[in-house]
């Protein structure tokens, strides 16, 4: 080597390790800045849509539809005394007015109780596509269109990128394929992308009828004389194939952590539908639960993302919002009390965040239910950027509000923040520079 | 001195003669050829709508039904890792017993024309001799292997997403 060459090479060598001193073979390109506070996360997008009037302020018809009955449909996550009159949010027992009969609850001690409540949040978009992006992101995504990932890196990329997680380490739940949902497991940022993205499944159709049609027959192959010559011959095919332009789409399991989720697969179809399942019925949302379960007792996930949407229906029934409503708080309260009688590896381990992608309107629609009750939209009122975040479990403070009404503190854009410091990466993840710059974890929000 | 003088004279007379020589163009008539193999050039990835069409049509012989490929392209859509749930469809097919395959008697008995096919109806294109030659050999070393499990490696590799 020449004598510039070497100079030149030591020269940017030892530039290199200054500017990026901790490429690991894991691919994080920072060491983790603090400890971690617990060893999985299952953060519930509590999407749909919430109007805080029905949820944290507990004024259930009074701030809606005139009639003066406060009380708390949600009373898993939220203390408070449920309505004693009118009651329409809970199930139907034959021969009974609908929805006349409330469901139990399921937790002795709510979320709230148990954990941090920030009862006024800041919703940074007022619409789903944008209000989740921003929960996954951190980012205002003001400039995020519709049907495209997001343009900034999500949680799910911070993890894999910066903390080293495998990608059946993450998880995404999603309530189904519409409104591009299934988009939102990576973004699409050069420097992050699929290749850190999560394993999105939803399951009201990978499980639903159409995977049964299309995918529970499959063949269960040798490990050693089928499965090995498969590899080999596909191994061999893929060598000798150049892709000149991006590769395939989606994201990428190792050979072994596809074995494993295809033996999930497997084992899900053989069920036949009889899984655990909030008492409350299944449905909707409380599908999406019972399968997010599934995917908890089987993966043991770090971070696992569970979206709802369920209470959208206020568009155009606010009785059906209310019965989703208290049915979503039933659900989360069910999913609580199975990670911790459930899933001994997760349980006492893992910290529980919800908050809704977006609130919705003060003033009604001209729609009117069988109730004659108006509905709601969410059009981007104050209103709408009215939400709640509640957090429970190891280090989590418990029995703490922070703000209040007239005092609104935290936004929907700390939560990746507040994720990345559970798991040690808060710099590393402020650093990347994509988060909203006023945005904190919730821990320093406190 | 003298012969120095000539020899240097007679040197620089050669550079001109030689760097003022014009250029002879020779025509073969004979039409160029581009020395890469253009069919292995496919750089535009498949829908998963075009995928599964594809594939249906590569495994059963017959279009797939609409109702199908709609019903179909949602399990896609439902499920992050597409390679994965992609061999999970193709594994679905291999199953059903509507797959048209070759015998694995048929296979052995013209493994050459075996590979032809099987590049021909996966990647529409002729395999190279070393592509021929690593089948030809591997599938004679493993008698395990069987047409199923060669259409599968087909239908579940890289190349068959691009086109």
């Amino acid at each position: 080597m020449k004598r510039r060459d070497f100079i030149k090479k030591a020269g940017l060598t030892a530039a290199g390790s200054v500017a990026f001193p901790y490429i690991l073979p894991s691919g994080r390109l920072f060491a983790r800045t603090t400890a971690e506070l617990a060893d999985h996360v299952v953060y519930v997008l509590f999407a749909g849509g919430v109007r805080q009037q029905e949820a944290v302020l507990k004024r259930y018809l009074a701030d809606s539809q005139g009639v003066d009955i406060e009380g708390n449909i949600m009373y898993n996550m939220i203390n408070g005394a449920p309505p004693d009159r009118k009651i329409v949010y809970g199930t139907t027992p034959a021969g009974e007015p609908t929805g006349s009969l409330p469901i139990p609850a399921i937790l002795g001690t709510t979320l709230q109780s148990q954990g941090l409540l920030f009862p006024e949040v800041q919703a940074m978009n007022g619409g789903h596509y944008g209000g989740l992006t921003s929960l996954l992101t951190g980012n205002r995504s003001t400039a995020q269109g519709l049907k495209v990932r997001p343009n900034v890196p999500t949680i799910f990329e911070y993890l894999r990128r910066h903390r080293g997680f495998k990608a059946s380490d993450i998880w995404f739940v999603g309530s189904g394929i519409g409104n591009s949902f299934p988009l939102l497991n990576s973004s699409g940022h050069e420097s992050y992308g699929t290749s850190f993205g999560a394993n999105f499944v939803a399951p009201s159709i990978t499980f639903g009828s159409e995977g049964i049609e299309v995918l529970s027959d499959a063949k269960v192959y040798h490990p050693q004389e089928e499965l090995e010559p498969i590899h080999k011959m596909r191994e061999f095919l893929n060598n000798t194939f150049r892709i000149k332009n991006g590769e395939v789409q989606g994201i990428k399991n190792d050979p072994d952590e596809k074995a494993k989720i295809k033996e999930f697969i497997r084992q899900t179809f053989n069920k036949g539908g009889a899984i655990a399942k909030p008492p409350a019925g299944s449905g909707g949302d409380l599908n999406t639960i019972a399968y997010a379960a599934e995917v908890l007792k089987y993966f043991k996930p770090k971070l696992l993302v569970l979206n709802l949407t369920n209470v959208d229906g206020c568009h155009s029934s606010f009785s059906n919002y209310l019965r989703s409503l208290h049915r979503a708080d039933h659900g989360v309260g069910w999913l609580w009390n199975y990670i911790q009688t459930e899933v001994p590896e997760m349980a006492g381990k893992t910290v529980m965040l919800a908050t809704p992608e977006c609130g919705r309107n003060l003033n009604p629609n001209p729609i009117q239910d069988e109730n004659d009750w108006y509905a709601f939209d969410h059009s981007g009122d104050y209103n709408t950027s009215r939400v709640w975040s509640l957090m429970a479990g190891p280090n989590v403070p418990a029995n703490l509000s922070v703000g209040g009404e007239s005092n609104r503190v935290g936004r929907t854009t700390d939560n990746v923040l507040t994720i990345a410091e559970i798991f040690g990466v808060k710099d590393a993840v402020a650093n990347a520079g994509f988060v909203d710059p006023g945005s904190m974890s919730l821990f320093d929000r406190i | 001195m003298q012969i120095f003088k000539k020899q240097w004279v007679l040197l620089v007379g050669l550079v001109f003669i030689s760097s003022c020589k014009k250029d002879v163009f020779v025509d073969y008539e004979v039409n160029p050829l581009g020395l890469e193999d253009k069919s292995l050039i496919k750089d535009r990835s498949k829908t998963n709508k075009q995928f599964i069409s594809i594939l249906y049509t590569t495994l059963h012989q017959q279009a797939i039904s609409s109702n199908r490929l709609i019903r179909t392209e949602r399990v896609i859509e439902s499920f992050g890792d597409k390679t994965l749930i992609n061999e999970v469809i193709v594994s679905n097919y291999m199953n059903s017993g509507e797959v048209i395959l070759p015998t694995n008697e048929e296979m052995r008995a013209d493994l050459d024309q075996f590979i032809v096919d099987a590049y021909k109806l996966f990647f529409v294109r002729i395999p190279s001799e070393i592509e021929k030659a690593f089948f030809i050999n591997y599938i004679e070393a493993n008698p395990n292997v069987t047409p199923e499990l060669v259409y599968t490696a087909f239908a579940s590799c890289d190349e068959y997403y691009f086109y």
